[in-house]
């Protein structure tokens, strides 16, 4: 994949909280730009513990 | 376990009306007693979760902890089995999201979880803003005084959420006024009798006339959106299916009940309380009004600070154990959610307000599966109100003592009385 694929947003599927590639979560150690593949599949949602598996890709 | 005095303090609405003595008593918890047993007179015994870390222990394990089994609130012995004996062996009044464990929770929380999404919310923003306005114009003609909680942030959130539904601006009065009732069952200012409880059977009956008042209220509307849908909340619940059939009458009727209620209540404890906030800690205001970029921070500090909701009990369907404490199967337990947003492990300066405050990762809103379905919409209100008024609001100082309302269940400040310069 290309630096210019575009960024992409995903969504937990049980509290709404938004994960936005271009600009990461720096509280939860995810700098901006940081590609959804590339969160650790071990990430839980911030906000509701949901697991990363549980969230979909979703346009914003 | 936990000394009687403290047990008895953490189920006595009086106490959470009386900051310093709930706080004190979760204090002494957190450092004494973290995860053990209290059994206040009346109640059975329940373990009290008090530490933040624990809290979304047991919130994230859903099928270990259940929501259903065992009262959600808290209830006395002599309560409950009324309950039961009335409600067909169940120990709810109501069975609404809340009293629900999967798959039940799981699909009817999906019936209305897209309208809560912030991208489905986005599109209301513009009325919400307008509403908004219109309260900050309010306040503007009250003149230099007037009391928050009663004046704005009561009736601001329940037009929102009432508009949300589908429920005319003309029934709004007798939908503040059940919601207090119910969640004010313990306030002698609030509840339906007017006087304070001391009669567990005419305490009971009063709250059962509520929920009795709201069912024949929605019934009406289901029919009407059943013949006419529109494009509002009741009509999602109305014609709403799960599993192919239609909800089942209680459930529906306690979907628009938590609707109606918690959906406004929660967010004028916190709006009312953050008000209060700020006018205590003028360096706190002056800091929001030469930035307002703040706000988000302020409001979340503002949810952490009040946190309207403090408590909802689970039981454990299995042998456990959390905080190398043994929790048995059907243990009941009690998750102190204002504890859990001092506990000082997490939050620097827990007493102390502050909008900067930063990571902010308080429970106010749950965890887990139960999350809080409208906190996003919660926010959105918040928002709109806060970026109307900050640039209006000039000064603002108490103008007496505020009070806050008795409840051991949802609950924030009743009275904010201030006084305030704007232009």
């Amino acid at each position: 994949m290309s630096d210019a694929e575009p960024f992409l947003v995903w969504q937990c599927r049980t509290c709404g909280y938004i994960y936005e590639e271009a600009r990461g979560d720096p509280m939860e150690g995810l700098a901006s730009g940081t590609r959804w593949r590339d969160v650790p599949d071990t990430w839980i949602c911030p906000s509701c513990g949901t697991a990363k598996a549980e969230f979909d890709m979703v346009e914003i | 376990m936990i000394p009687q005095d403290i047990a008895d303090a953490i189920v006595d609405p009086k106490a959470y009306a009386d900051q310093a003595r709930i706080d004190d008593a979760f204090a002494w918890i957190r450092e004494h007693a973290p995860l053990e047993q209290a059994q206040p007179q009346g109640f059975d015994p329940f373990w009290v979760v008090s530490k933040h870390a624990d809290i979304l222990e047991v919130e994230k394990q859903n099928d270990l902890f259940h929501n259903g089994d065992r009262p959600t609130t808290l209830m006395p012995i002599e309560m409950e089995k009324k309950v039961r004996a009335t409600m067909g062996g169940s120990p709810h009044l109501v069975r609404a999201l809340v009293q629900m464990d999967n798959p039940d929770h799981m699909n009817y929380r999906r019936l209305t979880q897209g309208w809560f999404l912030p991208q489905n919310l986005r599109s209301r923003e513009p009325r919400i803003r307008e509403i908004a306005k219109s309260f900050v114009d309010k306040m503007a003609a009250c003149g230099e005084r007037c009391d928050f909680a009663r004046d704005i942030s009561f009736l601001y959130p329940l037009h929102v959420i009432m508009e949300v539904m589908g429920v005319p601006e003309s029934d709004e009065p007798r939908m503040l006024k059940l919601t207090q009732e119910l969640f004010g069952s313990a306030d002698p200012d609030l509840n339906r009798n007017a006087r304070a409880v001391t009669d567990l059977d005419e305490g009971l009956k009063a709250i059962q006339e509520v929920v009795g008042d709201f069912v024949a209220y929605f019934n009406a509307v289901t029919e009407d959106r059943r013949a006419s849908p529109r494009d509002d909340l009741a009509s999602v619940i109305a014609n709403g299916k799960i599993n192919g059939a239609p909800l089942g009458f209680f459930e529906a009727m306690s979907y628009y009940i938590i609707a109606a209620t918690a959906g406004h209540d929660t967010t004028s404890n916190t709006t009312a309380g953050g008000m209060w906030a700020l006018a205590e800690n003028p360096d706190q205001f002056a800091k929001l009004k030469a930035d307002p970029s703040l706000i988000p921070g302020f409001l979340e500090e503002s949810i952490r600070w009040v946190t309207p909701v403090k408590h909802f009990m689970r039981s454990a369907t299995a042998d456990a154990e959390v905080r190398g404490q043994k929790i048995a199967k059907g243990d009941w337990l009690m998750l102190s959610y204002p504890s859990g947003n001092r506990d000082a492990d997490v939050f620097d300066r827990p007493f102390d307000f502050e909008i900067t405050r930063s990571p902010n990762k308080h429970v106010a809103f749950g965890y887990g599966a139960h999350v809080c379905l409208g906190q996003h919409l919660g926010r959105l209100e918040m928002r709109a109100l806060w970026e109307e008024l900050l640039p209006r609001l000039q000064a603002v100082e108490l103008d007496g003592e505020p009070r806050l309302m008795q409840s051991n269940f949802v609950c924030g400040p009743k009275s904010v009385p201030i006084r305030y310069k704007m232009h």
